[in-house]
C-alpha cells in the first residue's frame, strides 16, 4: 500500500503514469522502480524459484534481489527491484505456465525430498534412449528470460577515463573520500550503484538526511568530481584497469567507462545478508534494509503485521520504520538476547512465524537484521585478500595493494560521522598516492561486535536464486562433496544471478558447521569478474571492426566488381567475367587491383643478413635493380610465406608478402629484429597502404605500360626480375618491377597509394585500343592455377615443409643458417612427406573440389585436392595437389574421392604449371 | 570390494521420503608407502586412467594423487564439447572412439554425466575457411564419422538466431554439421569416474602435490608428496596445464607450450540454441547448457603463462563477436569468466605413451582439446600400463614423433573449435 508523502522518497508524485505487469495494468510515479510500484499496488509474488517453483517476492528490494528478475519488452532478466518504471513498459513474470499464481512446476514441490542436491547426476541413467526426451524436459525447467529473434533498438558505447583517483561507492564515505580527493586538486570519478548518491543514508533518518544533504551539496560545488550514477565498477583488471558499466547514460542504452586511474577507492558499503530457516523464501520475508528502502524511499507499506528478528542497529531503525508506517509490529526478537525465529510458516506468502521461545505469531512479515557481508570480490580481483573476523561475523579486507584503499563500511562500523571521517582519511591518503608520495597507513575503521548468526535451527534456502537448501549443502558434505569448490559445483549454490554477493558467506558457514572445520579453514571461492553482470551489447560497444579498401575501391564498386571479403580487406572477386578476364590476360592485357599485397620496407646495412637469414634461399648476391623470389619458412621447415623482394638501392630494400600473410610477416620480422638480432642495423616500415599496387600482366603489357611511363621497358633494358624506380602516368616515386603470379609478361607498380586510382584509370584509358581489361581475384587464381604457382596456406597447410611444396630448387642447405635449415635438412633424407604435384582429371569435364580426398584401396587417405578450376586457356580442368611421394612420379594415375561418392581417375603431371610450362611468355 | 549405492530414480524416492543418506561417492584414505601404480593429476584423465586400470585390467592397488580438489584443473574449467570431427585419420578415430565411450558412460559409471549430443556446427567465413572444413568432411566420412557441409540457408535453419545474411563483416558462407557432437556436464564426468575408481580401490588423494620423481638408472622409482613420499615402479603424468613441470621433475623434455585459455556464461535464459556454433574467422564458440547459461569460448590467451586472471579484452572478443553472428543477444548479460591453462603441442596432439625414462607415462599435450578425449585416453593408458603394449589408437601420438617428424596436424580443426 502506498503511504502518505515520506520526507526522503524517491518518487515524483506530479507524474503519475501507467504500465502492465503479467498482462494488467498498474499506477506509477515517476522514480518507482517496477517492483516499488508493484508492491504499492499490493502485489507480492514476482517469480517463481528455480528447482521448486516457490513463490518469490522482495527480499532486498535493491539490484540483488533474487526472486525479481522479470522480463521486460524484450529485454530478459531485468532486475525489477532497480531499473525504474517508465510510462507504458510491458512487464512479464518469467519461466512459468501457465501464470505466475497457477505455475504447473511448482509441483516439483511434492517431490521435492527427491530433488536433493545432484538429484540429476542419480537419475534419467537409464533407459539410455530415453535421455533425449528427459532432457528437453529438464531443458523446460530451466530459468530466465527470453531473447528476442531481432537485435533490439538503440546503441551501445564504450569510454575512456583516466581519473587521478576512482572512488567506487557514493555513501558517506565514499563521498567524503571524493571530496578528500578533489580538495587536494584531483581529479576524481566517483561511482555509484544507486539512482542518486548517499548509499544508507538515502533510507535513513531525519539525522541521516541532513548529513546526506550537505554531502552531496559539497560534491556538487567542488572541482574535480565527476559523478557516475546508477554505474557500477564491474571489474578491476591486470594493468590497474576498472571498469564502470554506466547503466543510464543519455542517448545510448548502456555504457562501458574504462578507466585507469593512479588510485581506486573502495567504498561499497556492506551487502546485509538473509537468515537461513525454513520457509526464509517466503514473499513477506523482508531484509531490514529492504523494509526501510520500501517505507522511506518508495512510500510502499510492506506487509501490515510484522515480526523484526534484530541483531543490530539496522533491524532496530527498521522497526520503527515500520512503526511508523503504521505496520502493527506484533513481536521484535532481538538476536542479541538469543531469541531466533524457527521457522517462517505460509504458502504464498508469510502467514506466521514460529519463535524460539515456543510462540507462533500471526503476521504477513519478517523482517530479518542478522548481520552484513562486505563485498571484498573487488578488492580481491585487485589482489587484495579477505579474512574472517569472528568477532563482527564477517570477512573484511586485508593485505590491499598500494593503488587499492577501502573507505568505510567495507572495513568497519561507526556513525556517519565516523564513516565521514573514515573515508576523507582514505580519499586523503588517496590523493597522497595518487601523486605517487610513498603510502602511508590510515587508521582503520574497527567492525563493531556482531553475533554469528548464518543458519537457524530448521532447514531453508540459503541460494535463493538457485534454490539451493542447507540441508543439500549438508547432503553435499556428506557425500564426500566436501571441499567449498566441490560443494558449489555440486549444488550449485552461488553460482546463479546473485554471485554469491547474499550467499556466499552463508554457504561457507553451513558447509564448516558440515565438516566440523571453521569459516577460516573452509575459505572462500575466487571472486571473479565481472562484479554485476554486463550485457553482451556493453561489452562490444559500437563493434568498429576495420575494413581495408585499396584507393580504386569506389572505381571497382562504380564498375560493378563482385566483392570479395579477403580477411580484412574487401576486393574485386570478378568484373561479370572471370574467364574472359583471364583471356584477356591471356591474350592482351589486363590489370589487377593488387593493393593487399604487404609491403615492408627495409633499410640498413644489415638487411641482406636478414633475408639470408628469414629466406631458404640466397640473397647476399642480389644486384641493385634486381628482385628475387624467396619463401620463407618457420623453424619446424613449414612454409610461412612467399612473395619477391627487390633491391631498391645499397641499403635500401622493399619485400612483398602474400596479402593473406602481410601481418604474420611483419610480426615474424620484427620479432626476429628485436629479440633474436636486435644489434642488426635494420629498419622496418610497413608500407601497404603507402603504395596502391597494380599488376599489368598479357603479351601486350609492356606496351601499355610504355604508354605510361620514361622506364626504358626494353626486355634488355628492364628485364624479367628487375625492378625500376620513376614515373608512372606523371606520378613519381613508383616503383616498377618485371614479375609475373600469372605467368605472363607483366609489370607490378607500386604507387603512391594517393595516385593509385589516376594512375589505374590511366592504364584503362591509354589501353582502350589494347583490349585493356580489369580482371580480378577469381581470374587471378585461374591465371596462377594454369601457370602452378602455389598460394601458401592453400597449397601447402601447417605441416607442408619446403620439400613437400615442391621448392626443392629454392632452399640452399649449403648456406650458413637460416630459419627451418636443421628441419629442413633433415626432410630431405626422408621421403615420407606430401609433395605438391600438377594434377589432371582423366575426364576434362570433372572439376574435383578442392579439398577432395586422394584415396587407395578404397579409403587410405594419401593426399588431396588443393586447387582446382576449369582452365579457360586449356579448356580442360586442372589442379595441384598434394599426394604421398612414392605417388609423385609424373605419369601415375591416382584416385579421387569426389563429395557425392564418386571415384575418379587423376593423372600426375610432369610439372605444376599446365600452361607454359617452360615460362616462355614470361620472359618474354 | 563394496559397489556404491546404485543411483537410480528409484533411490532417490526412498531416499528422499525415509531421509537416509547418500553414501560417499569416494572416501579419504591414509597414503599407502608404496603402490603398483601412481597417477599424477586428479582431472579426466588421471581418474579415468585410474577407473579403467581397475575396472579392465583389475590393478586396484593405485594411488592419484592430485594437488587441489578432484576436477580443480582444466576438467572443472572447459567447456566441455565432444566431438570427433577432426582432420587427420589418425585423429578422427582416436576421438571417436572417445565419443562411442561418452555414449554409455552414464550407464557405464551409473552416473548421469548429461552427454547432450545436440550437434556442432562449425561456421565458415571464408573460401579458405569452407576449403578446410571440406577437408575435414571428407575425412571424417571416409572414416565413417557423420559430418557434412552445410549452406546458409541450411544454417538459418538450424540455428534461427544467426544472422546468415550479408550484412555482418564477415558473411557466413557454409558450415561444417557434426549431428552427434555436442555438450557435456563436465564436473559429472569427473565425478562419475572418481566414484567409480573409489568403488574398485583405488586411492583418490586429494591435497596431495607431487613435488619430486624418483628416477634411479634411468627407471621411475616413485615420487615424493607434500604428505611423504611413495614407491612406484609406474608413475603416470596426466596433469595437463602443469605437464611440462611435472615431466621435468622426471628429467623428461616435452614440446609443451602453456597458454590460458578464458570462457565465460552468461546468465540463463528460456531454451533457444540447440546445436553448438563454432566460429574459427570470428575466434568464438557458444553453446546453451540445460541450465539455460550460454557458455562462450575462444582461442587461447596470446602469450604464455600460467595466470588464471580473467582479461576484459576476452569479454570484449567474445562480446563482439557472438552479436556479430547473433545480434539479437545484446542484452544478454555475462554472469562469470574464467581461465584455465592449456598445454599446446606444435601439432595440436596429445602426447601419448613411452618416455625415456622406463615406467614413466605420459598422458599429457591436451591443449584446449583434451576433454572429450578422457574416456578414451583413460582406456588406452590403462592398457598400455596393463599390458605394456601400445594401443593402435594411440602409436601415433608418442613423444618421439617430435624427433622423427611424425607430426598430426590437427590445428585446422582444433585451434577455436576445441
Ligand atoms: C576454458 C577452457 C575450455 C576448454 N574447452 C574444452 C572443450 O570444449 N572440449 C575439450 O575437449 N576440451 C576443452 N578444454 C581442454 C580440457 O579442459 C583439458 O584438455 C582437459 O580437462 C585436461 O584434463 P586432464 O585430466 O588431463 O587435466 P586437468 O583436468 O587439468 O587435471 C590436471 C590436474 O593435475 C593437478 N596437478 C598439477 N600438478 C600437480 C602435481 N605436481 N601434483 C599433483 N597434482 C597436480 C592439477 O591440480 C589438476 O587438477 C578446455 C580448457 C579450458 C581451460
Amino acid at each position: 500500500m502506498r503511504l502518505p508523502p515520506q520526507p526522503g522518497e524517491a518518487i515524483d508524485r506530479t507524474t503519475a503514469f501507467t504500465f502492465t505487469w503479467d498482462g494488467r495494468s498498474y499506477p506509477a510515479y515517476a522514480g518507482d522502480t517496477i517492483a516499488s510500484a508493484l508492491a504499492a499496488a499490493g502485489v507480492r509474488v514476482f517469480s517463481r524459484s528455480l528447482k521448486y517453483h516457490r513463490p518469490r517476492g522482495l527480499l532486498t528490494a535493491d539490484f540483488h534481489d533474487p526472486g525479481c528478475l522479470v522480463q521486460v519488452g524484450d529485454e530478459p532478466n531485468v532486475r525489477a527491484a532497480h531499473r525504474r518504471v517508465e510510462p507504458g513498459m510491458t512487464v512479464r513474470p518469467q519461466a512459468v505456465w501457465p501464470s505466475l499464481r497457477w505455475d504447473v512446476k511448482s509441483a516439483n514441490q511434492l517431490v521435492g525430498k527427491a530433488l536433493t542436491a545432484g538429484f540429476y547426476y542419480k537419475t534419467f541413467i537409464k533407459p539410455r534412449p530415453l535421455w533425449p526426451a528427459y532432457e528437453r524436459v529438464l531443458r523446460r525447467f530451466s530459468p530466465g528470460g527470453e531473447v528476442p529473434a531481432e537485435p533490439p533498438d538503440g546503441r551501445y558505447d564504450q569510454r575512456y577515463a583516466h581519473p587521478d583517483v576512482l572512488v567506487a561507492g557514493g555513501g558517506p564515505a565514499g563521498l567524503a573520500a571524493a571530496l578528500a580527493a578533489a580538495e587536494a586538486g584531483l581529479q576524481v570519478l566517483l561511482v555509484d550503484e544507486q539512482h542518486e548518491l548517499g548509499g544508507h543514508l538515502l533510507w535513513g533518518d531525519d539525522g541521516d538526511r541532513a548529513a546526506l544533504r550537505d554531502l552531496r551539496g559539497a560534491v556538487a560545488a567542488a572541482d574535480g568530481i565527476e559523478v557516475l550514477t546508477d554505474a557500477v565498477v564491474t571489474g578491476r583488471y591486470d594493468g590497474g584497469r576498472v571498469v564502470v558499466l554506466q547503466r543510464s547514460a543519455p542517448g545510448v542504452v548502456e555504457r562501458l567507462v574504462k578507466a585507469r586511474p593512479r588510485v581506486l577507492v573502495a567504498a561499497p558499503g556492506l551487502i546485509e545478508r538473509p537468515y537461513v530457516v525454513a520457509g526464509n523464501d517466503l514473499p513477506g520475508v523482508l531484509l531490514s534494509t529492504a523494509a526501510r528502502r520500501l517505507v522511506n524511499r518508495y512510500a510502499v507499506r510492506p506487509g501490515q503485521r510484522a515480526v523484526v528478528l534484530t541483531a543490530n542497529n539496522s533491524g532496530d531503525a527498521a522497526v520503527g520504520d515500520l512503526t511508523r508506517a503504521g505496520v502493527d509490529v506484533r513481536r521484535v526478537l532481538d538476536a542479541r538476547r538469543g531469541d531466533d525465529v524457527v521457522r517462517v510458516r505460509g504458502r504464498r506468502g508469510v502467514r506466521a512465524v514460529e519463535c524460539s521461545d515456543g510462540s507462533t505469531v500471526a503476521c504477513d512479515l519478517l523482517v530479518t537484521a542478522v548481520g552484513w557481508t562486505a563485498p571484498t570480490s573487488l578488492l580481491t580481483m585487485a589482489g587484495g585478500r579477505s579474512r574472517y573476523l569472528a568477532s563482527a561475523a564477517r570477512f573484511v579486507p586485508a593485505d590491499l595493494p598500494d593503488d587499492v584503499l577501502a573507505a568505510g563500511g567495507i572495513v568497519g562500523d561507526g556513525s556517519t560521522a565516523d564513516l565521514v571521517a573514515h573515508g576523507r582519511a582514505v580519499g586523503h591518503e588517496a590523493a597522497r598516492r595518487a601523486r605517487g608520495l610513498p603510502p602511508a597507513h590510515v587508521a582503520d575503521l574497527e567492525p563493531g561486535p556482531h553475533p554469528e548468526l548464518f543458519h537457524g535451527r530448521s532447514n531453508g534456502i540459503v541460494d535463493l536464486a538457485e534454490d539451493v537448501s542447507a540441508d543439500d549443502l549438508r547432503a553435499a558434505v556428506a557425500e564426500g562433496y566436501d571441499s567449498i569448490e566441490l560443494v558449489k559445483r555440486y549444488t550449485t549454490a552461488t553460482m546463479g544471478p546473485t554471485q554469491g554477493k547474499l550467499e556466499a558467506v552463508n554457504t561457507i558457514a553451513v558447509v564448516a558447521a558440515a565438516t566440523g572445520r571453521s569459516i577460516e579453514e573452509t575459505g572462500t571461492t575466487t571472486g571473479r569478474p565481472p562484479y554485476v553482470p554486463v550485457s553482451l551489447g556493453v561489452l562490444a560497444g559500437r563493434r568498429y571492426q576495420p575494413v581495408r579498401r585499396s584507393p580504386m575501391h569506389t572505381w571497382h564498386v562504380e564498375h560493378g566488381a563482385t566483392p570479395l571479403v579477403a580477411g580484412a580487406w574487401i576486393r574485386p572477386d570478378h568484373y561479370g567475367d572471370p574467364a574472359g578476364e583471364v583471356c584477356a590476360v591471356r591474350q592482351g592485357v589486363g590489370i589487377i587491383d593488387v593493393t593487399p599485397l604487404g609491403k615492408l620496407a627495409l633499410h640498413g646495412p644489415d638487411v641482406a643478413d636478414l633475408l639470408e637469414l628469414l629466406y631458404v634461399n640466397r640473397w647476399r648476391k642480389l644486384a641493385v635493380g634486381s628482385v628475387r623470389y624467396g619463401v620463407m619458412c618457420t623453424e619446424d621447415g613449414v612454409v610461412l610465406d612467399d612473395g619477391v623482394t627487390g633491391r631498391l638501392g645499397e641499403d635500401r630494400y622493399l619485400m612483398t608478402t602474400t596479402s593473406s600473410g602481410a601481418t604474420t610477416v611483419e610480426h615474424w620480422v620484427e620479432r626476429w629484429l628485436q629479440t633474436e638480432r636486435p644489434h642488426w642495423q635494420v629498419h622496418l616500415v610497413p608500407m601497404t597502404d603507402a603504395y596502391a599496387s597494380i599488376n599489368v600482366a598479357g603479351p601486350r603489357s609492356r606496351e601499355l605500360v610504355g604508354r605510361l611511363t620514361d622506364i626504358d621497358l626494353a626486355p634488355e633494358a628492364f628485364p624479367y626480375m628487375r625492378v625500376r624506380l620513376g614515373r608512372v602516368a606523371g606520378v613519381a616515386d613508383c616503383v616498377v618491377w618485371r614479375i609475373g603470379f600469372t605467368g605472363e609478361l607483366s609489370f607490378e607498380l607500386h604507387v603512391p597509394a594517393a595516385f593509385g586510382q589516376r594512375v589505374w584509370e590511366a592504364l584503362l584509358e591509354v589501353g582502350a585500343d589494347l583490349g585493356v581489361r580489369p580482371f580480378g581475384v577469381e581470374a587471378q587464381r585461374i591465371l596462377r592455377l594454369e601457370k602452378g604457382h602455389l598460394i601458401v596456406g592453400q597449397d601447402t597447410d601447417g605441416l607442408t615443409q619446403a620439400y613437400g611444396a615442391g621448392l626443392d630448387w629454392a632452399v640452399k642447405l649449403d648456406k650458413d643458417d637460416f630459419v627451418g635449415k636443421p628441419e629442413l635438412a633433415w626432410q630431405r633424407a626422408r621421403d615420407d612427406y606430401l609433395v605438391l604435384v600438377g594434377l589432371q582429371p582423366v575426364d576434362p569435364a570433372v572439376v574435383p573440389p578442392e579439398s577432395c580426398q586422394i584415396i587407395e584401396d578404397g579409403q587410405r587417405i594419401v593426399g588431396r585436392v588443393t586447387s582446382s578450376r576449369m582452365s579457360p586457356t586449356l579448356d580442360r580442368a586442372v589442379c595441384l595437389g598434394l599426394v604421398a611421394a612414392r605417388l609423385s612420379e609424373p605419369g601415375t594415375t591416382v584416385t579421387v574421392l569426389l563429395p557425392d561418392g564418386r571415384r575418379v581417375p587423376v593423372l600426375v603431371m610432369p610439372q605444376l604449371a599446365h600452361v607454359d610450362p617452360e615460362g616462355v611468355r614470361l620472359r618474354g | 570390494m563394496t559397489r556404491p549405492a546404485r543411483y537410480s530414480a528409484y533411490g532417490l524416492a526412498r531416499r528422499g521420503l525415509t531421509g537416509a543418506a547418500w553414501p560417499p561417492a569416494w572416501r579419504a584414505h591414509e597414503l599407502r608407502p608404496s603402490y603398483d601404480v601412481v597417477i599424477v593429476g586428479g582431472g579426466v584423465h588421471g581418474l579415468a586412467t585410474a577407473h579403467y586400470l581397475a575396472a579392465k585390467h583389475g590393478i586396484t592397488n593405485v594411488a592419484l594423487l592430485e594437488r587441489g580438489y578432484l576436477g580443480g584443473g582444466g576438467s572443472g574449467r572447459n567447456t566441455a564439447i565432444i566431438r570427433s570431427n577432426y582432420l587427420t585419420p589418425e585423429g578422427v578415430r582416436f576421438y571417436d572412439r572417445s565419443l562411442t565411450l561418452y555414449e554409455s558412460l552414464a550407464a557405464d559409471l551409473n552416473f548421469n554425466v548429461m552427454f547432450s549430443q545436440r550437434g556442432h556446427l562449425t561456421l565458415a567465413h571464408s573460401d579458405s575457411a569452407l576449403r578446410t572444413m571440406r577437408w575435414r568432411a571428407e575425412v571424417n566420412k571416409l572414416q565413417g564419422v557423420d559430418s557434412e557441409l552445410l549452406d546458409p540457408a541450411e544454417i538459418a535453419g538450424l540455428v534461427p538466431h544467426v544472422d546468415v545474411s550479408d550484412q555482418p563483416r564477415y558473411p557466413i558462407v557454409g558450415g561444417l554439421f557434426h549431428p552427434p557432437g555436442g555438450i557435456v556436464r563436465h564436473d559429472a564426468v569427473v565425478w562419475g569416474y572418481a566414484r567409480a575408481a573409489d568403488a574398485n580401490g583405488v586411492h583418490l588423494h586429494q591435497d596431495t602435490e607431487v613435488v619430486g620423481i624418483d628416477v634411479v638408472d634411468g627407471r621411475v622409482r616413485g615420487v615424493r608428496t607434500n604428505r611423504g613420499p611413495i614407491a612406484a615402479p609406474v608413475v603416470v603424468n596426466c596433469t595437463a596445464g602443469w605437464s611440462s613441470l611435472v615431466c621435468e621433475l622426471a628429467g623428461v623434455e616435452v614440446p609443451i607450450t602453456t597458454y590460458p585459455l578464458q570462457a565465460a556464461v552468461t546468465e540463463p535464459v528460456r531454451p533457444f540454441l540447440d546445436t553448438v556454433v563454432v566460429s574459427g574467422t570470428l575466434h568464438v564458440y557458444v553453446s546453451q547448457t540445460d541450465r539455460g547459461e550460454l557458455v562462450f569460448g575462444a582461442s587461447v590467451d596470446p602469450y604464455p603463462s600460467y595466470s588464471t586472471r580473467g582479461s576484459l579484452e576476452f569479454t570484449e572478443g567474445v562480446a563482439t563477436h557472438v552479436l556479430e553472428l547473433m545480434p539479437a543477444l545484446a542484452k544478454l548479460r555475462v554472469l562469470r569468466q574464467w581461465a584455465g591453462l592449456c598445454d599446446m603441442t606444435p601439432d595440436f596432439s596429445p602426447i601419448m605413451g613411452r618416455t625415456p625414462v622406463d615406467g614413466f607415462y605420459v598422458d599429457i599435450g591436451w591443449g584446449t582439446y583434451g576433454f572429450k578425449a578422457g574416456p578414451v585416453a583413460g582406456e588406452t593408458m590403462a592398457e598400455l600400463v596393463a599390458t605394456g603394449t601400445t594401443p593402435e589408437l594411440i602409436a601415433a601420438f608418442d613423444l618421439a614423433r617430435f624427433a622423427e617428424g611424425r607430426l598430426v596436424g590437427e590445428r585446422g580443426a582444433a585451434a577455436v573449435g576445441h
